[in-house]
């Protein structure tokens, strides 16, 4: 099976978010970064893909030069070999641009099967995959927990909401969404990042860049608000409103 | 304990580095550099390091000399160093709580003309793009957790094991550490290392030495508006907030941007139990000089570490057969000058050039190795650490005689009258309660001198580690061995009061209700910041720092 994993870089989990002075993005230019959670989970997919059917996988990033990071690590935990779709502009770029450099970068390999990981942790879109799946004429399929190879195609399980899960097949090729939690992720060992330096990063510059479909107007920080409700009546009474609310508005518990 | 089960992995090398900071990073390129110089058959080289990228665990001032620097890479300029400012102004002060009093000189040796302020996190990414583009391995994430032995004689390290639970039991992800084995390891794993801990106390290497006395270093970035503090700004402090009888002082930069660090650095050999270097920062940050700089501008990155004050007499042996140990592992670090980089790059260059030529050699024994103590006895390192070879210990018996001997020491060129002057470790120092406070016994779980937060000109531990990037997997074993928890509840609570809890500066030790009226100690070890603190202050000896699993720690990005 030939897999293209496409994966980006964000920034990490733990850096303190910034907004930058034109108030459009945050501030990147001294944060620290790390691979995209949901897509090392559907790097790691596709190497369990690989070493049950073989074949080859294959990682690509449309990112900035920094992001080749993300590649090396990728090679290191076992990608055959990377792709580069590199420009400044792809650093928070909407999703249809990103989804179209990603397309012209993977449209003439043939990939049997393209993974992505469900959302970026940064702008959370979820569409990358979807319009790259339309833009590769390849049917699609999100959210997926679970990935069997079958007969002419794959049967998947897809995350519903409250707790159900459905199943689907699709014929190959085909796209699918990677959601966090699939499997467990592997180590990078020592022996991987020494094999990885001799593996190839090849870097494409995007063609035209297309033009952006959506524009970013404004960021900020969720405003900080303390609201104090008094729950009148008996303990009894003020247990049962509370737990009311704690289900209906809260939606904490079920 | 070395005898490999049947899936672990070997490697193997000529030269092994354990740690990438400065001195790792200098004995790779100096390794390299000589490979070129020298030619003949390729050396295998490697440098290990915890942290998940280069320099992600680096924290400092830092004021770069950079003597070692021009030695080792001639066009630092034009390879882009990430030099942030030349020093222009050179300030010290004397802290009284509301004033400051400047000294009318400065005296030579802290004159910072001719220096560079940096981010050692930056600059160590600068050095490890250097050292990747020569083609040696450069593993991140990969703490080294033990050293191989065959006999006394040093063979390689063995990294961790990943993928182990809480509980102590292997994951469907284990992946067993791998062996690296070396014909010459480089120790450069910093300010008590834990590998280097187990080698000086194996081969007995401090034997006739001082015992090290450390520092703590507390530091934040912040930026502040930009015509505030010229770029270039040195400022160093003593007295306020520490007491006489604390050793230490704080220090401020400035670089371009309104980006400044600043940062207080307390002796850990304090007498006080209650002391709390944490809470000495936040008053520091409120004291007049300091506020007027931070005021209205915002904390960005928060950090701490230790930092070998000891000098000269307690520099370890730093050889042994197949082992060498450089920087602020083996201890070369000037603390009257608050100067470590240049040591450490400079022992890290010294090491490598031995290392190599025993390789060639073919001959890596302690004799051949003990080559690299001439070339330090020979080199300024030695100039420059004798001379204040007592300083800190003179400072052990409080401000003003430390402070004396200091001005002294630079007439005398270090002599003291009890040459070396005695000392006891650290913690040793630390009083129990009952002396220092007598019958007026504080409540221990509220701060006898607390400050107050506004998280905006300071803050409380929790919100700090927030901003140290600090990141652990959770589900593994707590990497903060405690041997001993029963003496927390019972002796350590009556006689100290949990140290533990005021000298950690990312919250890790907590006393929580044990649920039967007493308290028992909570180790939250995903917040540790690598600073070692605990390892060396407490008094009883019981806690032991060991590496959490690969690429845990701190995320230091412009420290
Ligand atoms: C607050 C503060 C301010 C300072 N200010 C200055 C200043 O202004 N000027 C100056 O010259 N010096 C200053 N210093 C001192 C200076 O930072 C040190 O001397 C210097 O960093 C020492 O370099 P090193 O390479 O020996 O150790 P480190 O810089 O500590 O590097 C050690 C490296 O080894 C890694 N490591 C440790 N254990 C392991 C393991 N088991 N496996 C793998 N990797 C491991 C660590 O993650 C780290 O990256 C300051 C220090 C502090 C704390
Ligand atoms: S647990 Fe120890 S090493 Fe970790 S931050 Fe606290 S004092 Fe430092």
């Amino acid at each position: 099976m030939k897999i293209a994993v496409c994966i980006k870089q964000v920034v990490t989990r733990e850096w303190q978010l910034r907004v930058n002075d034109s108030k459009t993005w945050i501030r990147d230019q001294d944060a620290s970064f790390e691979l995209n959670e949901p897509d090392a989970y559907a790097l790691e997919e596709a190497l369990r893909l690989k070493e049950k059917h073989s074949g080859e996988v294959v990682v690509c990033s449309a990112g900035p030069a920094r992001a080749s990071s993300v590649l090396r690590e990728a090679l290191a935990r076992g990608a055959d070999r990377a792709i580069h779709v590199e420009a400044d502009a792809l650093a928070s770029a909407d999703a249809f641009a990103v989804a179209d450099a990603l397309a012209a970068a993977l449209r003439d390999e043939k990939f049997d099967l393209v993974l992505t990981g469900l959302q970026s942790d940064d702008q959370g879109f979820g569409q990358v995959g979807v319009v790259l799946a339309e833009k590769l004429g390849m049917p699609h399929a999100t959210i997926i927990m679970e990935v069997k190879a079958e007969e002419g195609g794959l049967r998947v399980k897809r995350e519903l909401e409250g707790g159900w899960f459905q199943w689907m097949t699709l014929p190959l090729p085909a796209l699918l969404t990677i959601q966090s939690g699939i499997n467990q992720l592997r180590y990078a060992t020592l022996k991987g990042i020494m094999a990885a330096k001799k593996k190839e990063i090849r870097k494409v510059t995007p063609s035209a860049a297309a033009s952006p479909a959506q524009k970013m107007l404004a960021i900020h920080f969720p405003e900080k608000g303390k609201k104090t409700q008094m729950l009148p009546g008996s303990p009894a009474e003020a247990a049962k409103a509370l737990v009311q609310k704690l289900r209906e508005d809260a939606r904490v518990i079920q | 304990m070395n005898g490999p089960p049947a899936d672990r992995e070997t490697l193997e090398v000529d030269v092994l580095i354990v740690g990438g900071g400065p001195a790792g990073m200098s004995a790779a390129l100096r390794l390299a550099q000589l490979q070129k110089e020298k030619g003949g058959e390729q050396l295998s080289i490697a440098v290990l390091e915890k942290s998940r990228e280069p320099g992600a665990h680096m924290l400092s001032g830092a004021v770069l000399d950079p003597s070692a620097l021009k030695d080792l890479i001639p066009d630092f300029k034009e390879k882009g160093a990430p030099l942030a400012s030349e020093v222009h102004h050179d300030h010290i002060y004397f802290l009284t709580k509301n004033s400051k009093f400047p000294f009318p000189i400065t005296p030579p040796p802290l004159r910072n003309h001719g220096n560079y302020i940096i981010s050692v996190n930056r600059f160590v990414k600068w050095m490890a793009g250097l050292v990747e583009a020569e083609g040696i391995d450069l593993f991140s994430g990969f703490p080294a957790s033990e050293l191989l032995y065959d006999g006394a004689r040093v063979v390689g390290v063995r990294t961790r094991d990943q993928g182990i639970d809480k509980h102590g039991a292997k994951k469907s992800t284990f992946e067993p550490g791998v062996d690296i084995r070396a014909n010459v390891t480089i120790l450069c794993d910093g300010v008590r290392g834990n590998l280097t801990k187990a080698l000086v106390r194996r081969l007995a290497l401090d034997e006739g030495r001082l015992p090290q006395i450390y520092a703590l270093g507390i530091k934040e970035l912040w930026e502040v508006p930009k015509d505030r503090i010229a770029a270039g700004t040195v400022i160093h402090t003593m007295g306020y907030p520490l007491r006489m009888e604390e050793f230490g002082g704080c220090f401020l930069y400035a670089m371009p941007d309104g980006l400044v660090s600043v940062g207080l650095v307390s002796g850990l050999d304090y007498r006080d139990p209650m002391f709390d270097p944490h809470i000495a920062f936040q008053h520091a940050k409120q004291h007049p000089l300091m506020e007027s700089m931070l005021r209205g501008g915002q904390m960005v990155r928060y950090g701490a570490k230790a930092l070998p004050e000891g000098g000269w007499h307690t520099i370890p042996r730093v050889y042994a057969d197949g082992v060498l140990i450089a920087g602020d592992a083996g201890g070369f670090l000037n603390s009257m000058r608050l100067k470590g980089l240049h040591l450490a790059m400079r022992t890290g260059m010294l090491a490598a050039e031995t290392a190599f030529d025993a390789t060639r050699a073919n001959d890596t024994s302690s004799a051949q190795l003990r080559k690299y103590e001439d070339r330090i006895n020979n080199s300024d390192v030695r100039r420059e650490l004798y001379s204040v070879r007592n300083v800190h210990q003179s400072f052990s018996y409080g401000l003003l005689p430390g402070l004396m001997y200091s001005g002294l020491s630079l007439v005398t060129g270090g002599w003291w009258v009890r040459d070396p002057m005695p000392v006891k470790a650290g913690y040793e120092h630390m009083a129990k309660l009952a002396d220092y406070y007598g019958d007026n016994r504080p409540d221990v779980d509220v701060a006898v001198r607390p400050a107050k937060i506004d998280r905006k000109l300071t803050f409380d531990k929790l919100t700090n580690v927030h901003f140290s990037g600090t990141r652990h997997a959770e589900d593994q074993p707590s990497h903060l061995i405690v041997h001993d928890t029963d003496i927390c509840r019972t002796r350590c609570r009556e006689e100290y009061g949990n140290p533990c809890t005021r000298f950690c500066p990312a919250n890790v030790y907590e006393m929580v209700d044990a649920g039967d009226g007493t308290k028992k100690l909570q180790i939250n070890a995903s917040n540790c910041v690598h600073c070692k603190t605990c390892d060396i202050m407490d008094p009883y000896q019981v806690i032991d720092w060991v590496p959490p699993e690969g690429g845990g720690g701190p995320q230091y990005e412009g420290m």
